[in-house]
């Protein structure tokens, strides 16, 4: 389901309007800008990262298909994979100038977020330790099960389950959060 | 069914597809999944909408000035792009010309190499027929110098009469020729043909022609004690002598 601003963006990305840009700027900028922060763990890199990705969104514009993907799955793919490969290339050029540290791929620094999501900071610590490791070693670090299973020391079946009920308590915090939104709402 | 769902729901396809971490195989199954089982679709769903939710618990505020730096790039990218097409279309024209050229001038040397080969054959018949007329004028002059030659003056009978013919025999060289100097007129549905008997067998030796072959010496192949015949036949000649029609024989 397609909401209706999704629509209008995907449709200008057809016609070739350059207003898509702008328009997925303002709606996915920020959170498209966090997951490439979250992977190359550095402002500049990740500034880069986002510039690629909007350049590959606009020049595979024709290939997305809505009926495989969300607009948003859609981008996510493109920003992850771009942060993961300019990760390694800049590991490769320098092992010491970027350390991928599991240490360090769990800190999700206080500076990091933006007030406007802080509610989202307090469903995020709600997320169990166990479950959060182990979507973002999958989701940011780039990394298979069996990686995961074998940077984490965790049995692959393990990881398996925590990536499937990481996923299912996010719907519900995620339920959570709306209704309460949506109550809040009709109060005001 | 719903235990094939089920395994598939099981297993990590769905995740690794959300994620674009699926091989070409996987990524297909995963499509044909989600089109046909409804609970994999929802699923799918869930799946989708978690990852926005979990994507967006770390967004973080874009620097100030970057959408202006992208939407420059991606305007550039387009006039690039555009250029790019109009190189291609360039380009593509070009290799148009090309091929079309070069499929003219295959053509061309396809059928130069046609008419080379047409007039190399003529030249080797050419070749081929002077030297059996070079052997034949070669032979007469040997039948017509040669004392060992005997000359045979043949006589037409019966409604041929008047048909003359000398026969030049060398049994010697083994070569013998006749000449044909006077040709009666024959209706015009009738012609003269020659023949030879050699070794037991008639070999037709063509028709003669009332004015060309009057100078000429015609070749006869060669035997022992063998028998030529003239007879009179329709027009156009035939395949066998017609024996009551024997105007002529040449016995050498």
């Amino acid at each position: 389901m397609s909401t209706l601003i999704e629509r209008h963006i995907v449709s200008l990305l057809e016609e070739k309007d350059d207003k898509a840009i702008s328009l997925l700027y303002e709606n996915y900028g920020d959170t498209l800008f966090g997951v490439a922060f979250k992977v190359v763990k550095d402002e500049d890199l990740a500034q880069d990262v986002l510039q690629e990705s909007f350049i590959k969104i606009w020049k595979k514009a024709d290939t997305y298909d809505a009926s495989k993907a969300k607009l948003f799955t859609w981008l996510f793919r493109i920003v992850r994979n771009t942060a993961i490969d300019k990760l390694r290339s800049v590991t490769n050029k320098s092992d010491k100038e970027i350390q991928i540290d599991v240490s360090d791929v769990y800190n999700v620094g206080v500076k990091a977020i933006n007030p406007e999501h802080l509610d989202i900071q307090e469903n995020l610590d709600k997320i169990e330790d166990k479950y959060r490791i182990v979507l973002e070693a999958l989701f940011f670090e780039g990394m298979t099960q069996q990686e995961a299973s074998d940077e984490l020391d965790i049995p692959l079946g393990t990881i398996k389950s925590r990536l499937k009920i990481g996923l299912r308590e996010l719907g519900k915090i995620y339920g959570t959060t709306m209704s309460l939104l949506l109550i809040l709402n009709l109060l005001s | 069914m719903k235990e094939k769902v089920k395994i598939f729901l099981e297993s990590d396809i769905l995740e690794k597809y959300l994620l674009g971490d699926t091989t070409k195989e996987e990524s297909q199954k995963a499509e044909r999944y989600i089109a046909m089982y409804p609970d994999v679709r929802e699923t799918y769903e869930v799946l989708q909408k978690n990852l926005e939710t979990f994507a967006n618990m770390y967004a973080k505020k874009t620097p100030e000035g970057l959408k202006d730096i992208i939407i420059a790039s991606a305007r550039k990218e387009t006039m690039v792009s555009k250029r790019y097409m109009r190189y291609a279309v360039a380009a593509s024209i070009a290799i148009m010309i090309f091929a079309g050229s070069s499929l003219f001038f295959w053509n061309q040397n396809k059928t130069l190499q046609e008419e080379n080969t047409l007039v190399t054959n003529q030249i080797k018949y050419l070749e081929d027929n002077m030297k059996d007329q070079l052997a034949d004028m070669r032979n007469q002059f040997i039948v017509l110098n040669n004392p060992a030659t005997k000359k045979y003056q043949v006589r037409g009978e019966r409604e041929a009469k008047e048909l003359k013919a000398i026969a030049y025999i060398n049994p010697v060289k083994k070569l013998s020729y006749i000449n044909v100097s006077n040709v009666p007129e024959l209706p015009e549905d009738k012609c003269f043909q020659m023949w030879a008997e050699v070794n037991g067998e008639l070999v037709n030796l063509g028709v003669i022609k009332d004015f060309d072959e009057k100078d000429k010496l015609l070749a006869l192949p060669y035997a022992d004690n063998a028998v030529g015949y003239i007879t009179i036949e329709p027009k156009g000649g035939n395949n066998i002598p017609s024996v009551d029609n024997i105007v002529a024989n040449i016995n050498y």
